[in-house]
C-alpha cells in the first residue's frame, strides 16, 4: 500500500508540473494585456508601461516562467495582477466558501441520490421506479442556471424563506447547494439503481433471502455495500467537480467561491491568480482521486495495491 | 473513469468463478456466516449449486493481500457485521437532520435586519480599497463613503467644493492653483486634516513607488506647498484646465497622512483606507461584501443609517431578486431587459440616471472607402438610432448630438444624423462604393448597456444601406487588445466603442478623437486626423477662460460631427433601482449612486 501510494503521489506530482506549464503556457497565449486591463482605457500610456514592468510581465515569457516556478518551489503562487495581494491569501479568502458548499452538496447529493436509486432498484418497472427514473433524468438535464434563478424567484422573491444570493448567514447556502446538487443526485440515483439492479440479481443474495434474512437485511446489509464500490467513484469525482467551483452556482448566487474568482481573473488576465487557482484544482482532484482508489479497498476486501 | 485506479471492480472475473463469492461480502463473517451455516449447512437440504458451499476452505484471506493489517481488517469487518443492518437507519437519521436543517433555515433567514443597516447590491469586487489605486468608478463609489476629495460633483456634474472651502483660486498664467482648505476636519483615526495633509496624499500618487495607474492626471502638478495648515498650493509644470475637475476624482482621495506612513506596506497599496468621510471602513470579505459604519465626528451632513454594507453580486438577474426579495435596499445595473417591468413595480423605484459614457460606432477613418468623409456620413445616416434606443435599449440611453455627452463641461450640440436610408444610398454611390461592399464589425458582448443586440441592430441597417455587414464579438479582454492595435494591423473596418473620462472633462471626453492617441498610445481607435481638430484640442486644456475655452471646444466639437469621426449613437443612461420603502436616493452623472441622503419613507 505504501509503496503504490508513492509511485500515485509521484505520479501526481509530474502530473501538476504538466498542468503548471501548460497553463502557463495557454494563459499567454490568450489575447490581452493584463497592464492595460487593470490600468483601464483612461489610463495612459505610459502608466500602463510603468504597471506592465511592476507586474512583472514586461519580462521575456522564458525568464517568467523560471521566475513563476523559482516561486512556487518556494511556496509562493505570486502577487495578483488586480489586487496587488498574495495570491494565496486571495485564494484561501475564497477557498472555504467552495468547500462548504461542495461539501453540503456532495452530502445531499449522496443521502437523497443513494436512497432514491435503491428505492427504484427495490421495486424496478414500477410507478415508484418511473417517477424516480424521470426526476433524474430531469435533474441532469436541468440547466444549473435556470434551476438556481427557480429557487431563487420561488424561495426568496415569492415565499421570503430563504437568502437569494449573496452569503450572510448560515441560511445562504442552502439554495445554492441544492442547485448545485441536483445533478449529482441525478447522476447519483442513477448510478446506485443501475448497480443494485445488477447486485440484486446475483446468487448470494438469493442465498441470502433463501435463508429467510429480512429484505431490509438482504438490501442494505449485503447488496448495497458491493453496489457501492461505482457509486463511490461517482460520489468521489463528483466532489472533485464540485470542489473545483462551480462557476454558474456561484455566479447566479453571488456565492463568493472560487469558481468565480477563477472566471474574474480569466477575464482580467490575472495570471498568478488563474495558474494558483488551477494548480489548487489539480491538487483536489488528483488526491481525491487518490482517495477514492483508497476507499475501494476498505470497501472490497479482494483489492489490493501493490 | 478513475485513470491509475484499481483493476478490480465488484464484477471482476475473479469472481465469476466463485459462484458465492461470500469473501466479497465481510457481513457474512461472524455470527451471520454462523446463522447460513446452521441455514444451509446443518438444517436446510442443500439446493442445487450450492455443493460447493464451503466457507472454510474458500475465505483465505491472505490471498486478498489487503495491505492494511489484518487488526484493521478485523476491526472493519466487525464494525460491518454488527453496524450493518443499521444503516438504513442511519441514513434515515441523516436525512431528517438535513430535513431538519432546511426547515429551519427559512427562520434563520427571516431574523430582522437592523433598521439601521442599508443595503446595496453592486456588481463587481473591490479589487483596491486604495484611493491612489483606483481604475473603476463603482469601485471608487463605495469608496467615497470612506474617503473624501477636495472638490465632488452635484447630481448635474457641477463641480463643488468638499474638503475644500472653496473653488481653487487660479493664477493668470493657469500655473498656480491656490486652495483653501475646510477648518476643523478630522480623520477616522482622530488625526486633522490640513494642507500638510493634502500633500502627504497627493506625493504620494505621483510617487512611483505607489501603485496608482490612474495618476496621469495630476503628473502636471510640480510642486505642492503647504502654505499654512488650511492653505494649499499647487505649481503645474504646464496648463492644465482639467486639474479642478481631477480633484473630484478617488485617485485624489485623502487619506490620514498617519496610515500612510512612507515606507510602511500602506505606501504602496492602502488595504485599510482611513479617510475623512461620512462613513469610516469597518470590513472587506473579499468577493463577498464591503462595510462601512457611521463616522461620529464627521464634519458635515451626518447621514441617517448606520451602517451601509454593499453586497458582490456580478449577476444581475440576482441583484434584482435580492432586490425584490427584500435582502437588499439598492441595487445597480438590472437586466436591461426588465427595466420596462421594473418600472411598472410598485414595490421598487427605478432611476435612469444620466451618465457621461458615450457609445459610437468608431470607423476606421484611415481605411478605404472609409476615408472618403461621404461615406462616413452614410453610416451615419443609414442607422435608425431612435429605433434602436426605444426598441433594444427600452429608452435607457439618450441620442448624442456631439460627440460630448452633455453634462460634460464644454459641451455644444454639433447637428444631428437623422435616419435616413435614401440619403446614405446616395451618398455611398457618390462615393462610388458598390452594393454589397462587406463592412467588418466588431463587437462586445455584455460591456455596454445591450450591446450585442445593438451591433446586431445596426447591422441590420448598414445592410439596408446596401452594405454587407459581417459581424464578430469577443470577450473584453480580447476585445481591448483588437482596440490597441496600430492601423497597420486592423482587419476589422467598424467597431463599436464606448468611452467615458472618469470625471466631467472635456479633454479626457475628446481624447478619442485626438491624432496623437492613435493606437497603440491611447484609444483614438477610429484613427481620424484633423490638423484643425487636433490643434483645437491641444489648446483647450490650456486656455484659462472659461469663455474662450468653451467655444474652442465647441469648434472641435462641430469639426469632429461634420468628419463624421464615428457613427455617433447614444449616451447611455445607468440605471439604479431602490426599494419604494426608501427615498432620496440620487446619482452623479458618472455612472455613480448616491445614498448618503438616503432614509426610509416616513
Amino acid at each position: 500500500m505504501l509503496h503504490y501510494l508513492a509511485k500515485r503521489l509521484i505520479a501526481a506530482l509530474i502530473s501538476l508540473l504538466g498542468v503548471t506549464v501548460i497553463v502557463f503556457l495557454l494563459l499567454h497565449l490568450l489575447p490581452g494585456d493584463p497592464a492595460r486591463l487593470i490600468a483601464g482605457m483612461n489610463a495612459t500610456q505610459d502608466q500602463v508601461d510603468r504597471l506592465r514592468v511592476q507586474l512583472g510581465f514586461d519580462k521575456p515569457l522564458g525568464e517568467q516562467f523560471v521566475r513563476y516556478m523559482t516561486q512556487l518551489a518556494h511556496g509562493d503562487l505570486g502577487t495578483s495582477a488586480r489586487t496587488f495581494q498574495p495570491v494565496a491569501g486571495d485564494i484561501m479568502a475564497r477557498l472555504p466558501s467552495t468547500i462548504q458548499l461542495a461539501l453540503l452538496s456532495i452530502l445531499l447529493a449522496s443521502i437523497i441520490g443513494v436512497l432514491a436509486g435503491i428505492i427504484a432498484a427495490r421495486f424496478p418497472n414500477s410507478w415508484l421506479d418511473y417517477v424516480i427514473s424521470s426526476a433524474t433524468l430531469f435533474g441532469m438535464s436541468m440547466p444549473v442556471y435556470w434551476l438556481g434563478l427557480m429557487l431563487i424567484i420561488i424561495f426568496a422573491v415569492q415565499l421570503h424563506w430563504l437568502p437569494g444570493g449573496g452569503k450572510e448567514g448560515p441560511a445562504s447556502i442552502v439554495l445554492p447547494a441544492i442547485t448545485l446538487a441536483a445533478f449529482s443526485v441525478a447522476l447519483i440515483a442513477r448510478m446506485t439503481r443501475s448497480s443494485m439492479l445488477e447486485v440484486l440479481g446475483q446468487d448470494y443474495l438469493r442465498t441470502a433471502r433463501a435463508k429467510g434474512l429480512r429484505e431490509n437485511a438482504v438490501v442494505y446489509r449485503h447488496a448495497l455495500k458491493n453496489a457501492f464500490i461505482p457509486v463511490v467513484t461517482i460520489i468521489g469525482l463528483q466532489l472533485g467537480m464540485l470542489l473545483s467551483g462551480s462557476v454558474l452556482t456561484e455566479s447566479v448566487f453571488g456565492w463568493p467561491g472560487i469558481g468565480l474568482l477563477l472566471v474574474d481573473s480569466i477575464f482580467a488576465r490575472d495570471y498568478p491568480v488563474v495558474q494558483g487557482i488551477v494548480l489548487i484544482f489539480s491538487t483536489l482532484f488528483i488526491s481525491l482521486n487518490i482517495l477514492v482508489d483508497v476507499t475501494y479497498a476498505f470497501l472490497d476486501p479482494r483489492i489490493h495495491y501493490t | 473513469m478513475t485513470r491509475g485506479g484499481p483493476a478490480i471492480g465488484p464484477h471482476a472475473p475473479s469472481r465469476k468463478e466463485e459462484p458465492y463469492n461470500n469473501e466479497m461480502t465481510p457481513v457474512w463473517q461472524g455470527s451471520a456466516r454462523r446463522r447460513v451455516h446452521r441455514m444451509f449447512v446443518a438444517r436446510a437440504p442443500r439446493p442445487v449449486g450450492i455443493s460447493t458451499f464451503t466457507y472454510g476452505s474458500r475465505i483465505n484471506r491472505s490471498e486478498f493481500k489487503l495491505s492494511c493489517s489484518i487488526s484493521l481488517e478485523e476491526k472493519m469487518w466487525s464494525h460491518s457485521t454488527r453496524r450493518n443492518n443499521r444503516l438504513p437507519r442511519r441514513i434515515l437519521v441523516i436525512a431528517a437532520l438535513a430535513l431538519v436543517l432546511i426547515t429551519a433555515a427559512p427562520a434563520a433567514a427571516q431574523t430582522p435586519t437592523a433598521p439601521t443597516t442599508f443595503k446595496i447590491a453592486q456588481s463587481i469586487d473591490l479589487n483596491s480599497l486604495d484611493p491612489a489605486g483606483q481604475t473603476t468608478v463603482t469601485v471608487a463609489n463605495m469608496l467615497q463613503y470612506v474617503v473624501e476629495t477636495l472638490y465632488g460633483l452635484d447630481q448635474d456634474g457641477k463641480i463643488i467644493p468638499v474638503l475644500a472651502k472653496e473653488m481653487p483660486d487660479i493664477s493668470t498664467d493657469g500655473l498656480t492653483f491656490t486652495i483653501k482648505l475646510r477648518d476643523g476636519i478630522k480623520f477616522h483615526d482622530g488625526t486633522p486634516f490640513n494642507a500638510a495633509a493634502v500633500k502627504a496624499n497627493l506625493e504620494r500618487v505621483l510617487d512611483k513607488d505607489t501603485v496608482s495607474p490612474g495618476r496621469a492626471p495630476y503628473t502636471v502638478i510640480s510642486q505642492i506647498d503647504a502654505v499654512d495648515a488650511s492653505t494649499v498650493k499647487f505649481t503645474l509644470s504646464k496648463r492644465s484646465m482639467t486639474l479642478t475637475a481631477a480633484l473630484t476624482w478617488l485617485v485624489s482621495g485623502m487619506v490620514s497622512p498617519a496610515s500612510i506612513q512612507k515606507g510602511s506596506p500602506a505606501y504602496k497599496t492602502v488595504t485599510q483606507p482611513v479617510g475623512t468621510g461620512p462613513y469610516a471602513f469597518k470590513e472587506f470579505i473579499k468577493g463577498t461584501s464591503f462595510t462601512v459604519t457611521k463616522f461620529a465626528d464627521y464634519w458635515g451632513k451626518k447621514p441617517y443609517y448606520d451602517t451601509v454594507v454593499f453586497s458582490v453580486i456580478p449577476e444581475a438577474a440576482t441583484r434584482e431578486s435580492l432586490l425584490l426579495a427584500g435582502q437588499v435596499d439598492m441595487m445597480i445595473l438590472p437586466p436591461a431587459s426588465d427595466i420596462a417591468a421594473l418600472q411598472k413595480n410598485s414595490a421598487v423605484k427605478v432611476i435612469m440616471a444620466p451618465s457621461n459614457r458615450a457609445i459610437f460606432i468608431a470607423i476606421n477613418n484611415q481605411k478605404k472607402p472609409f476615408d472618403d468623409v461621404r461615406v462616413r456620413q452614410a453610416l451615419n445616416y443609414a442607422v435608425n438610432k431612435e429605433d434602436i434606443v426605444k426598441n433594444v435599449l427600452i429608452g435607457a440611453a439618450d441620442i448624442l448630438d456631439s460627440p460630448m455627452p452633455s453634462m460634460v463641461p464644454s459641451y455644444c450640440k454639433a447637428g444631428a444624423y437623422a435616419y435616413d436610408p435614401a440619403k446614405a444610398k446616395q451618398l455611398l454611390k457618390d462615393a462610388g462604393v458598390a452594393p454589397g461592399t462587406q463592412i467588418k464589425m466588431n463587437y462586445p458582448t455584455g460591456r455596454f448597456l445591450m450591446d450585442a443586440q445593438a451591433a446586431q441592430a445596426i447591422g441590420a441597417y448598414f445592410k439596408e444601406a446596401g452594405l454587407e455587414p459581417v459581424l464578430n464579438t469577443m470577450d473584453w479582454p480580447s476585445y481591448i487588445a483588437m482596440m490597441t492595435k496600430p492601423q497597420a494591423e486592423r482587419t476589422e473596418d467598424v467597431h463599436m466603442f464606448g468611452w467615458s473620462s472618469f470625471y466631467p472633462d472635456a479633454s479626457g471626453t475628446m481624447e478619442p478623437f485626438q491624432s496623437s492617441l492613435w493606437p497603440p498610445a491611447g484609444f483614438a481607435t477610429s484613427f481620424y486626423k484633423n490638423a484643425k481638430t487636433d490643434e483645437l484640442l491641444t489648446n483647450g486644456i490650456s486656455i484659462v477662460d472659461q469663455k474662450q475655452r468653451d467655444d474652442t471646444y465647441c469648434q472641435a466639437q462641430k469639426q469632429i460631427w461634420d468628419d463624421a469621426a464615428m457613427v455617433f449613437l447614444w449616451n447611455q443612461r445607468f440605471p439604479i433601482v431602490h426599494s419604494a420603502k426608501v427615498q432620496n436616493i440620487g446619482y452623479r452623472p458618472n455612472e455613480t449612486w448616491y445614498s448618503l441622503d438616503a432614509e426610509p419613507v416616513k
